[in-house]
């Protein structure tokens, strides 16, 4: 019998990827590919310890397990990986720090990052 | 000016004459605060820490300065090529200070050096940042 939670998550996770994700580029290297991913968690925050104070911005994307294809191999983030998100003119550059499957049955990505460049257009 | 302002920016001013295996542009700071995507180059941040002051003789007291020197810059790769000689940095700026006055403070005599924080790991695994933290102490009696 079909696991209709599984069935339910994955209808909902096609109903997200369809209508609530932008195009964002995902870069390893070389090799880059256009992926759709939602706009999850955005968080500023600041690093008080070790003398210097560093401020950063957090981001997480929610991207379809199955879109993430580098050099035509399907792969899944590494950290150092970088998401380039254009928005009004300038590309911003988010760095991946860390990565988990979103739902139970691995079908989407949340990949953390930090935000680490602006570029203007 | 205080004397552990005057102190640090002795060492702002040798850590920039100094040649040291990548250049320094040392910097002093009250409140160093920087943004993650500015630390894409070196920085080198000399931050006033404690003051511990003590009677020394009769007619004079001692000050015993700590002042924060920090090694900072964010890696691209994480592999150890590339962090090796940002510790080399480090110990390379520890050494220049050990056993020498300042050339503009010369007051001030090194009592010691201590790296308490050697490597921040929690700014590797978070920032993808290599931090080092040394803290220089000088004696000065007045």
């Amino acid at each position: 019998m079909a696991d209709l939670l599984e069935r339910g998550s994955r209808w909902l996770e096609d109903q997200r990827t369809k209508h609530c994700t932008r195009d964002v580029n995902y870069v390893r290297g070389a090799a880059s590919a256009v992926v759709r991913a939602t706009v999850g968690r955005t968080e500023f925050k600041t690093d008080d310890g070790e003398t210097v104070r560093i401020e950063f911005t957090d981001r997480d994307f929610l991207v379809l397990s199955a879109d993430l294809v580098l050099a035509g191999n399907p792969t899944t983030p590494e950290r150092g990986d970088k998401v380039r998100e254009t928005q009004d003119g300038m590309v911003y550059v988010f760095e991946v720090m860390d990565w988990r499957y979103s739902d139970p049955y691995r079908k989407t990505f949340r990949i953390e990052t930090k935000l680490v460049g602006t570029e203007a257009i | 000016m205080a004397v552990i302002t005057d102190i640090a920016d002795a060492i702002v001013a040798e850590l920039n004459a100094a040649t040291f295996s990548q250049p320094v542009a040392a910097v002093r700071h009250y409140l160093p605060q920087f943004d993650l995507k500015e630390m894409q180059t070196l920085h080198v941040t000399v931050v006033p820490k404690a003051v511990v002051l003590a009677s020394s003789d009769r007619s004079r007291g001692q000050g015993d300065y700590s002042v924060d020197v920090a090694v900072q810059k964010k890696f691209e790769t994480e592999a150890n090529v590339e962090l090796d000689p940002l510790m080399n940095l480090a110990e390379e700026i520890a050494d220049h200070f050990r056993g020498r006055r300042l050339v503009s403070y010369p007051n001030a005599a090194w009592l010691k050096t201590e790296q308490n924080v050697l490597y921040a790991p929690e700014h590797i695994d978070e920032l993808r940042q290599f931090t080092s933290v040394l803290t220089l102490t000088y004696r000065v009696l007045r």
